[in-house]
């Protein structure tokens, strides 16, 4: 296998395969993609996948996102179907009380041109009449969807290939040096050797931070997700929470809990979660179960986006994040104009490692 | 509710294993999804040899029966009609009884879930009428029903062949047995014999290539060497093997080894049954597909081991015990198949799937 190539990209999952396939629309040859196991075989693999903009803060953040959502048909139409869907998003509450919430939140938005309605009990039942009549309201944004992560990275994966991008698979990153103004990655399967080197690992940026002697400030959440049995098509919209598959599986849950790397279930979080589902939707109370899985998440310290060049170090850029799948496609245009064009079409300062201040260098 | 011992399923290993830590006088508790304790031991007519010293030869239902009377001796909890649906973030097993979920607390769990048949597809294997040989049997053994008039057999093992002379001796027409290999798997050739007596054709190298049917199967075809012959049945019995269930030692995050002889990926475990999760042990079918005599001797092992660890008997009695036991097992137990498990332990210190829930 060619050793030398421009630029690196540690970590295949939905992050790091995303920057390898827009790279690849601009230069044909030289990138390399690296993944410990298989790309899917972590975080990418085990999420419900929403492309889910509303209800994010402060509202900057919600406008990143909505940008990547916006990106989603036009990446459709180049890799493949992906099934993304554009549901439009719910995010019911149950008390009268929340409606203020709910409109201050709107409102915010408003402002930054996301459009957000605050729905009526009524409104509510009368787009999605499974959930609970009990529902106070909810807000509604109709960029909100769903994607199926499983065909959105294998798509990447065999357009980034198709325009002659490498994986290595099952080949961890062991060792990263710097001479000669160039990385040498040292990998299970031998030294590569590139200019530019991108880290991408995702739940695993800390340790890769390390090796470099940079700290990405990120840590591990596991999430927790019940499966139902098919069910006929009856949910249409993504629902906090709880969206139906194409299949008509209903993936349910939005746990988060510090476990390390652990990527057990446990019963406490399933129950809990079903009873969440079951006050949405209660008619899911008759749905089997017929598997409960969980994801190690990435989260940054602070909860966004960790982006950009690496302060103080020449061709070295981190992409690690939490809600990869929403981010993907604008994380792989940015990336690719900065390292391309020395510059980005949307500022991502304010996302730069260098937020975590001087002191977190060793 | 908490318990010493919780055993995961009733068959003959996790009742064997009750029987060994309950008369140590542990809190035992057993749980399985049937209304009946014994597991497939319930509808298996066949004499069951060799089982172990303790017990003469006997017939699966027989067996069945004395084991669930032996427990009777003891205060042994019966979970029936339960599942263990998953476990808590402190250990607890979460069982239900279908309604509700509760946790049972348990210092020991012992795992002897036991195994599932394989099936084997072709086009239109859904049908209704195609079914494997175990599903054959229970149908007549149990529920007293007779799945069909005309029947092929699919696999020539000892179970095929067993179930093929059950099929005819209620008044099935077994038109044929068919084996993918070249000759008859079986090990008791009398059997073998026996159903080539009574006219039946062997065909060898042969499978099926179609089934055909309106709502239930009506028609196969059979590929022979070199020949595709269509036969019009209305039951089809298909032996594919049997499969460790495992599902809830991947719960409990035990590693994994693969060992072909045993039935393939299966938890690792020390001579002790007991596998890198010390608080879980594992018996019967789910340590390794083995006969019946072999499954009572892991169950016995599996249950001297967990008391031991509850004190319930000395380090030096077990020990004694467990060499005794294992002796035993190596008698009874197919060659292959228990060279299978000796390299399967060996490999306890070094599993091959340590991190199976970690990338």
């Amino acid at each position: 296998m060619e050793t030398n190539y421009e630029t690196i990209v540690i970590g295949g999952g939905v992050v790091g395969s995303g920057i390898a396939y827009h790279l690849s629309e601009r230069y044909k040859e030289g990138v390399l993609v690296l993944d410990k196991k298989y790309p899917m075989s972590g975080t990418s693999g085990s999420t419900q996948a929403w492309v889910w903009v509303h209800n994010k803060t402060p509202s900057w953040y919600a406008e990143f996102s909505m940008y990547s959502a916006e990106l989603y048909p036009y990446l459709s139409k180049k890799i493949g179907d992906v099934e993304y869907k554009r549901t439009g998003g719910l995010s019911p509450f149950f008390n009268e009380s929340d409606r203020e919430k709910a409109q201050k939140l709107a409102e915010s938005y408003r402002k930054i041109g996301i459009k957000i309605k605050v729905l009526s009990r009524e409104e509510v039942l009368e787009k999605e009449p499974y959930m609970n009549p009990e529902v106070a309201g909810a807000t509604y944004s109709s960029i909100d969807g769903n994607v199926n992560p499983f065909r959105l990275i294998d798509m990447y994966m065999r357009a980034a290939k198709r325009n002659g991008v490498r994986y290595s698979t099952y080949n961890k990153v062991t060792e990263i040096k710097k001479q000669d103004g160039k990385y040498s990655v040292v990998s299970d399967k031998g030294a590569f050797e590139c200019k530019n080197l991108i880290l991408a690992g995702g739940t695993w940026s800390r340790e890769i931070g390390d090796m470099l002697g940079v700290k990405i400030p990120v840590n591990q959440l596991r999430g927790q997700i019940l499966v139902s049995e098919p069910l006929k098509p009856f949910l249409n919209f993504t629902i906090s929470g709880l969206r139906q598959a194409n299949n008509g599986e209903v993936l349910m849950g939005y746990s988060m809990e510090e476990a390390g790397f652990n990527r057990a279930t446990t019963l406490d979080v399933i129950q809990e979660t079903a009873n969440m589902a079951v006050q949405y939707v209660p008619g899911l109370r008759k749905a089997k179960i017929v598997r409960a899985f969980s994801g190690i998440r990435a989260m940054p310290e602070d909860g966004f986006p960790i982006l950009g060049k690496v302060p103080g170090q020449e061709n070295l850029y981190v992409a690690a994040t939490h809600s990869g799948v929403t981010l993907s496609p604008l994380i792989g245009t940015l990336l690719t104009e900065l390292i391309m064009d020395g510059e980005t079409s949307i500022p991502i300062d304010r996302y730069s490692l260098s937020r975590f201040g001087e002191s977190e260098f060793y | 509710m908490k318990t010493d011992v919780l055993i995961i399923g009733g068959g003959p290993a996790g009742l064997s294993t009750a029987i060994e830590t309950a008369s140590r006088g542990l809190d035992v508790t057993i749980v399985d999804e049937a209304s009946k304790l014994g597991g497939q031991l319930n509808q298996q007519t066949q004499a069951l040899r060799p089982l172990p010293s303790l017990y003469e030869s006997m017939r699966g239902f027989e067996l069945a029966n004395k084991l669930i009377e032996q427990i009777k001796d003891y205060n042994v909890r019966q979970l029936l009609n339960h599942r263990v649906v998953g476990f808590y973030a402190d250990g607890s097993a979460g069982i239900t009884d279908e309604e509700n979920v509760f946790p049972v607390n348990a210092k020991k769990i012992i795992v002897a879930s036991g195994a599932a048949e394989k099936a084997v597809a072709f086009p239109k294997w859904t049908l209704p009428g195609i079914m494997t040989i175990g599903a054959a049997q229970t149908l007549i053994n149990r529920d007293f029903v007779m799945p069909g008039r005309e029947a092929v057999i699919v696999g020539s093992s000892d179970f095929a062949m067993e179930t093929a002379i059950q099929l005819m001796d209620v008044g099935i027409r077994v038109k044929a047995i068919i084996e993918k290999q070249s000759g008859a798997l079986a090990k008791e050739q009398e059997k073998v014999r026996e159903l080539s007596r009574s006219g039946i054709p062997f065909y060898f190298n042969s499978f099926i290539k179609e089934a055909r049917g309106n709502g239930q199967v009506e028609q196969i075809d059979v590929a022979l060497p070199d020949d595709v012959i269509t036969l019009n049945v209305d039951l089809v019995c298909m032996d594919g093997g049997r499969a460790p269930i495992l599902d809830v030692l991947y719960q409990l995050g035990c590693s994994f080894g693969f060992q072909e002889e045993l039935g393939g990926w299966i938890p690792q475990y020390n001579n002790r049954f007991q596998t890198d999760r010390e608080d879980v042990f594992i018996a019967g079918n789910a340590a390794g597909i083995s006969t019946h005599g072999p499954l009572l001797l892991t169950g016995m092992i599996a249950g001297i081991s967990a008391s031991e660890e509850l004190q319930a008997i000395s380090a030096l009695e077990a020990h004694e015990i467990r060499e005794a036991l294992w002796k035993e097992l190596e008698l009874l137990e197919d060659k292959e198949m228990h060279s299978g498990r000796v390299k399967h332990l060996e490999k306890f210190a070094n599993p091959v799937l340590k991190d199976q829930f970690i990338y």
